[in-house]
């Protein structure tokens, strides 16, 4: 499987009478991009917004973050899911760099959402800060869960997810600036030399814990709760078989961006035939009930020792009750003789003193940190928010509340702010990004 | 010029041995014994001592609430930044008094508490999450170095110095846990694919999140003869005799006690009670055998159910109480079991 990533590095963002890339100038076209979103008679309210680094803005409720890209055989950007089933992983895929395209919500939030600041010292608790971004604000009819505090966010989450071909068609045809190959061997036809080193597989917990349909990742389109740990070529993670779903207090979340960019694979394809051997990625999940937890890890441990894993990277999107299955799923691995890193965030509570995960075991002796999702968190207003900085506290937001005895509300009257890291919008960057880690004190 | 409240026992304050372990609480203005040597220590930090509680062992383990509250009383309206207790070195007592003085004090003062054990010294386990234990010497001939380190770390947190973490400066890990941006600031994917080659190919690594090791005790194999087995009755819900002979604590228990069962067929309210913290006591008070239940041991010793009950139960109270404790304790119950050749414990946990 080869896949080219044809890489055009946006260096600004402006709206303009198309929507076109130039030198590094890409042009959005409001009203056309809008007319395409509101083909969805379910979107109510539309509008699009740019924002940069430094940018004193504050978006709330952030939904999902995508990076703009298209294919240049036709295929759909997410297979099976914004259009017919067809192979991700292989081909050309032209791609905007530098930038997302982000979901806020116009007025309602939900568990699983987030809040990004653009500038000020927010700025640092989110990947996509450090991004150029086009902004959807929008609001829908889906009135059945506007009240409720987990959201399906459905309409306007497709919508970027859409919307992000839609403006990565304008580089379509374009010659990038840079191509980036992505290919890996046959597992079984490698050359000597590769074959000496430790070969090595990435077991991705992508979040599936909704029994309900349309909150889990999908993959294919399929959802992630419906599916067993299965083999995958990176290519295909980073080409758009894998979507973001709507479920999980948002610090401990991976976007669709961090799927298509997901920083570990990038790292073990550099290091393939140098240091080590890539073998693949098991795509596994993160199901509530136990039996499930253990078909899961038994599954994972049996495709890594077929393989001939020598050692593997166990990542979860999530933490509470998925810790079970990556603690299970890494004692599994262990068991079968393979040498096993953990990469995680962690939650000891406010003061910093409970468990660091619900589940441990003394097999997990080589262990990432990105975070604690409970950190709490002071910031000052800022001068505007896009979105309803209301949503944080009013919408039940992992991080937000309403009133606090001791805090007061997440939300105060001069547009300051008080919440745990939990809603922070991917805050933890368990995919990769994290420059964090715990430290004892 | 910053200010410090000292804490040590009557042996350190010049006052007597285990004789005098009874003495009463005292605040002194300015140092006692080896406060002097942390006041010399403190003076390039521009801080001083400027008073030294002193109280003995014993008062503080058998009227450990009075003590703590007529301390916390005389330091009320004293201006200070930082409290410091011991150093304790492996002696038990002294050590759990620390921690007992420190935490007090933190909760009412809202200071940074440092004191120091050695690593075998209860007081450690007990009292590590509530504050700074610097990792103390087995005995007083060290005490120089135990000040030291002690007021290395007191002019660090007076001065506002960020803190290096456990390892570092010296004191038990605390189990508190907050995340910080690395200095460095190198990707979670990098750190953690490096540590994936790192263990893969056998060489050195640093897990960034240690978990702890687990003591687990495998299940006993079953009594294969019950009509002919001994049975001992024992308990973590604090039942014991109304006065409480052996002063178990109701938290955090270092203690136990035995009790004689050989003459009575039930633990009779107002003759035993639960003395346990942690739940409401109100059953276990009007009737002991709810949790100890020597009644239905003695009815079914009647009927032949089993062979014969041990004379004795065994109490102490589970809430609060580190591991490290209750293996003492258990080691130490162990030997009255097996001199009279019980062959099966009935244990009962609240």
């Amino acid at each position: 499987m080869k896949l080219e990533l044809g890489n055009f590095y946006v260096k600004d963002i402006l709206f303009g009478d198309q929507t076109k890339y130039e030198k590094g100038i890409l042009t959005i076209n409001k009203e056309d991009c809008l007319a395409f979103v509101r083909k969805d008679p379910h979107i109510t309210e539309a509008d699009l917004r740019i924002v940069k680094p430094g940018d004193m803005v504050r978006l709330v409720p952030v939904k999902e973050a995508v990076e703009c890209r298209v294919k240049v055989n036709g295929d759909a950007l997410f297979p099976g899911y914004t259009g017919p089933l067809s192979q991700a992983g292989n081909g050309r895929t032209h791609c905007l760099k530098g930038m997302s395209l982000l979901a806020v919500g116009r007025h309602w939030g939900g568990f699983q959402d987030g809040l990004i600041d653009m500038g000020g010292e927010g700025a640092k608790y989110t990947y996509f800060s450090q991004l150029k971004n086009i902004v959807l604000v929008a609001d829908t009819d889906e009135e059945f869960e506007k009240h409720e505090q987990q959201k399906k966010n459905r309409a306007i989450r497709e919508a970027v997810h859409k919307l992000a071909e839609y403006i990565g068609s304008c580089v379509k045809d374009q010659e990038p600036e840079e191509v980036e190959t992505l290919e890996l061997e046959p597992v079984i036809r490698r050359d000597p030399e590769t074959e000496k080193l430790p070969s090595v597989v990435y077991v991705m917990q992508p979040q599936s814990q909704m029994e309900e349909m349309g909150y889990n990742d999908l993959c294919y389109g399929w959802d992630c709760n419906h599916m067993l740990p299965t083999f995958m070529h990176p290519n295909e993670v980073l080409d758009g078989a894998m979507i973001s779903g709507s479920f999980m207090p948002c610090s401990s979340k991976w976007a669709t961006y961090d799927f298509q960019n997901c920083p570990v694979i990038k790292r073990l394809y550099k290091e393939h035939g140098k240091t080590l051997n890539f073998l693949g990625v098991i795509m596994s999940n993160l199901n509530v009930a136990l039996e499930q937890k253990e078909r899961s890890a038994l599954f994972v441990a049996q495709i890594a020792k077929s393989l001939g894993a020598d050692a593997a990277l166990v990542t979860e999107e999530g933490y509470g009750n998925p810790d079970a299955d990556f603690t299970g799923c890494i004692v599994a691995l262990e068991d079968a003789g393979i040498k096993t890193v953990g990469l995680t965030n962690e939650c000891t509570g406010r003061d910093g003193k409970s468990d660091p995960l619900v589940s441990m075991d003394e097999k997990e002796n080589a262990i990432v940190s990105t975070g604690n999702v409970s950190e709490l968190i002071e910031l000052p207003p800022m001068p505007e928010v896009i979105g309803e900085l209301e949503a944080l506290g009013r919408d039940g937001l992992s991080g937000g509340w309403a009133g606090d005895e001791i805090l007061g509300p997440s939300v105060r009257p001069d547009g300051s702010i008080i919440m745990e890291n939990n809603a922070m919008f991917c805050g933890d960057q368990i995919i990769g990004w994290s420059v964090k880690t715990m430290k004892e004190f | 010029m910053k200010n410090v409240v000292c804490y040590i026992n009557q042996f350190f304050a010049g006052i007597g041995g285990e004789d005098k372990a009874d003495f009463e609480p005292e605040v002194r203005d300015g140092v006692a014994g080896p406060t002097a040597a942390i006041n010399q220590g403190l003076k390039a930090q521009d801080a001083q001592v400027c008073k030294t509680i002193v109280c003995g062992d014993n008062f503080m383990s058998t009227h450990r609430d009075e003590a703590v509250q007529r301390i916390l009383e005389a330091l009320e309206g004293t201006e200070f930044d930082l409290f410091m207790a011991g150093p304790a070195f492996q002696a038990g007592r002294y050590g759990v008094a620390c921690g007992e003085i420190g935490k007090a004090v933190a909760a009412k003062f809202k200071v940074p508490v440092i004191t120091s054990m050695h690593p075998e010294n209860p007081g450690v386990e007990m009292f590590k999450k509530e504050m700074y234990i610097m990792v103390g010497s087995h005995s007083a001939g060290s005490m120089k170095q135990d000040v030291d380190a002690m007021v290395k770390l007191a002019g660090k947190l007076l001065s506002g110095e960020e803190l290096q973490g456990p390892e570092a400066e010296g004191y038990y890990q605390r189990g508190i846990r907050h995340q910080v941006w690395l200095k460095e600031p190198v990707q979670a994917a990098d750190r953690a694919v490096d540590m994936l080659i790192a263990k893969a190919t056998g060489k050195p690594y640093v897990s960034e999140l240690i978990i702890p090791k687990k003591d687990l005790v495998p299940i006993a194999p079953a009594i294969k003869d019950l009509k002919h087995a001994r049975i001992a009755l024992m308990n973590t819900g604090g039942i014991v005799p109304v006065d409480n002979p052996d002063k178990i604590q109701s938290a955090s228990a270092t203690r136990w006690g035995r009790y004689d069962i050989s003459g009575m067929d039930r633990l009779e309210g107002g003759v035993f009670k639960t003395i346990h913290a942690g739940f409401d006591p109100a059953a276990a008070n009007a009737d002991p055998n709810v949790i100890m239940p020597v009644d239905v041991m003695k009815e079914f010793l009647k009927e032949g159910k089993y062979g014969s009950l041990h004379p004795y139960f065994y109490t102490t109270v589970g809430t609060g109480t580190t591991q490290g404790e209750a293996k003492r304790m258990a080691k130490e119950i162990i030997p009255y079991l097996e001199e009279d050749h019980v062959d099966g414990v009935i244990m009962v946990s609240t």
